[in-house]
């Protein structure tokens, strides 16, 4: 009988200290959501206030409420539109094209020692050059079509996924690749279930660095370039001297490189179940 | 059990390794196995033991053919199917974290083109034998290093090798843990009767698991000496309590003794 309700008191204290374990969890998720949400928040209130009295310059630093009433204008209107159209073409185009032909190329550098030989040293020297730099040469090749801007962002794409497709399949570990070896995996085997996924996770950071990268280059080349695209849109502000358009324009860039970064990361997370189940939940781990 | 090295092999051997020698070149030659002759006898259970550094693992790669012999001969007489004739089990990182533990016991038949329906239901036998029903599904990275190294295990059996070669197959685990997946072995191999050999730097390991163990020197590694193993089948723990288990352990350890000392001297 006392057996039991010793048992009894040591269930429900187990269940306690469960269930304060949980709710601290669930606390400590709450509390950063609300952390990470509330920082933008404040300062766009602050820059509110100081825009309307006079701290800041309402006619540089437009009010945030300002920005919003220009933006929905540019909605609805259609003019924004034309601009994400023009951009999100080149970037998708640039970034295809980038990463298809850097991951083929660095995979193969990766497997086949000949092609690492021959290009390696090249590549490396040209990844040091600014890829903004060679625009000049592509607008006196292709003239001012969209050729010159989509290869811009395709050149730059592929040399940030090359770099990271081969360091990929030069880094496994060679006692991966001896397991591999004593099974048997030769040729197309080997690559399909040891090379390729021992690269993906690489080929995945290759992937999102180059993202953010084909952002920075598409609008660097709209500037210049373009009269259309979302660089067009904030040089074409400043010359007529129209902060507000500048302002959507910079907050919709911004937006649009987020959205592509989220995506390679569902992408990610889809290609890499391996990584992302949950294992046990470590205390060290996420503090 | 021969216990004396023969040159010439028997039908009943399944390796014969005569007068081997391994030199690896680089900036200073590293001479680590020096005039090996070996038999090993189908379906026999052998343990290397050696201090560290002595070439052990290189003899069982040349074995397994992962590795080539500079100088001598390793005749493999085992029957050559379209599995390869050794599967191979590594101290850790074996496995491939990218596959669930299903395909990755099914790894070995997959490579030897086996159907999918046939290597996963091999594969979901030998992951029953080794206690990871359940986990079929799971990915390495969220099991123990215990279960990982069953993926491992599971993986040299569903393979169908006449050999098993298994390099310190233990060695990263616990000691408990340690002692239950040796007694784990000794039932799956019992049931099996495979040709094993199995590199392991302890010696309980060794008499608990072996019909014979290779005592070898240290670097260039040579057979020092070939004791057979006295205790009967089915074997478990409990031989460790038995007088002749203290007296073996005694006598290898002297043997092992001084090569350790002369392998210390040269690191």
């Amino acid at each position: 009988m006392t057996t039991e309700v010793v048992r009894d008191v040591q269930r429900t204290d187990v269940e306690q200290a469960v269930e304060r374990e949980y709710r601290r969890h669930r606390r400590l998720q709450v509390r950063d959501l609300v952390l990470a949400v509330a920082t933008p928040v404040l300062l766009l209130l602050l820059w509110e206030v100081a825009a309307l009295t006079g701290m800041l310059d309402a006619r540089l630093f437009t009010p945030p409420s300002e920005i919003v009433v220009r933006g929905w204008e540019m909605i609805v209107g259609g003019e924004l539109w034309v601009h994400v159209g023009a951009t999100v073409a080149r970037l998708a185009a640039g970034f295809l094209l980038g990463s298809a032909v850097g991951i083929a190329v660095g995979l193969l550098m990766g497997v086949w020692r000949p092609v690492r030989a021959a290009l390696g040293p090249t590549f490396t020297a040209l990844y040091a050059l600014p890829k903004i730099a060679i625009l000049p040469l592509l607008l006196l090749i292709f003239g001012l079509t969209e050729t010159p801007k989509v290869l811009s962002v395709a050149i730059s794409v592929f040399f940030v996924v090359q770099i990271n497709t081969l360091a990929g399949i030069v880094q496994i570990d060679g006692r991966i690749l001896e397991a591999a070896r004593a099974y048997r995996a030769t040729g197309w085997k080997l690559f399909r279930n040891v090379l390729l996924p021992a690269a993906t996770p690489a080929i995945m950071t290759g992937l999102r660095v180059s993202a953010g990268m084909a952002v920075i280059v598409v609008t660097a080349v709209e500037f210049v370039a373009s009269n259309n695209g979302l660089g067009y849109l904030i040089w074409n502000s400043w010359q007529l001297f129209q902060p507000q358009t500048m302002f959507v324009g910079l907050i919709t860039v911004s937006l649009i490189g987020a959205l592509i970064t989220g995506l390679v990361i569902v992408l990610e997370r889809a290609l890499l179940p391996w990584r992302h189940s949950g294992g046990p939940r470590r205390k060290g781990k996420n503090p | 059990m021969t216990s004396a090295p023969t040159r010439t092999g028997t039908s009943t051997d399944a390796f014969v390794v005569t007068g081997v020698s391994k030199i690896f070149v680089g900036k200073t030659p590293v001479h680590a196995l020096a005039d090996i002759d070996l038999s090993l006898q189908t379906g026999s259970f052998t343990c290397i033991v050696g201090p560290s550094g002595c070439g052990k693992s290189t003899l069982l790669r040349i074995l397994g053919d992962l590795e080539t012999a500079t100088v001598g001969e390793v005749r493999n007489l085992l029957p050559e199917g379209r599995v390869p004739r050794s599967a191979f089990v590594f101290q850790e990182h074996g496995v491939f974290p990218w596959f669930t533990v299903l395909q990755n016991v099914a790894f070995g038949e997959q490579m030897a083109s086996v159907g999918k329906r046939e290597r996963e239901e091999h594969a979901r036998h030998w992951i029953g034998e080794v206690g990871l029903t359940g986990f079929e599904n799971a990915y390495p990275h969220q099991l123990s290093g215990g279960m990982r190294q069953r993926i491992a295990i599971a993986r040299a059996f569903a393979t169908g090798s006449p050999s098993l070669l298994m390099d310190e197959p233990l060695g990263a685990l616990d000691a408990q843990t340690r002692i239950l997946m040796q007694e784990q072995l000794v039932t799956l191999w019992e049931a099996e009767r495979k040709t094993v050999v199995l590199v392991t730097h302890s010696i309980e390991e060794a008499l608990l698991l072996g019909d014979q163990i290779v005592v070898m020197s240290a670097r260039p590694g040579r057979v020092k000496e070939i004791l057979d193993v006295p205790f009967g089948r089915p074997r478990s723990v409990e031989v460790e309590t038995e007088p002749e288990f203290t007296r073996m352990r005694q006598e290898i350890w002297e043997s092992l003794r001084d090569e350790v000392q002369a392998s210390m001297r040269f690191s």
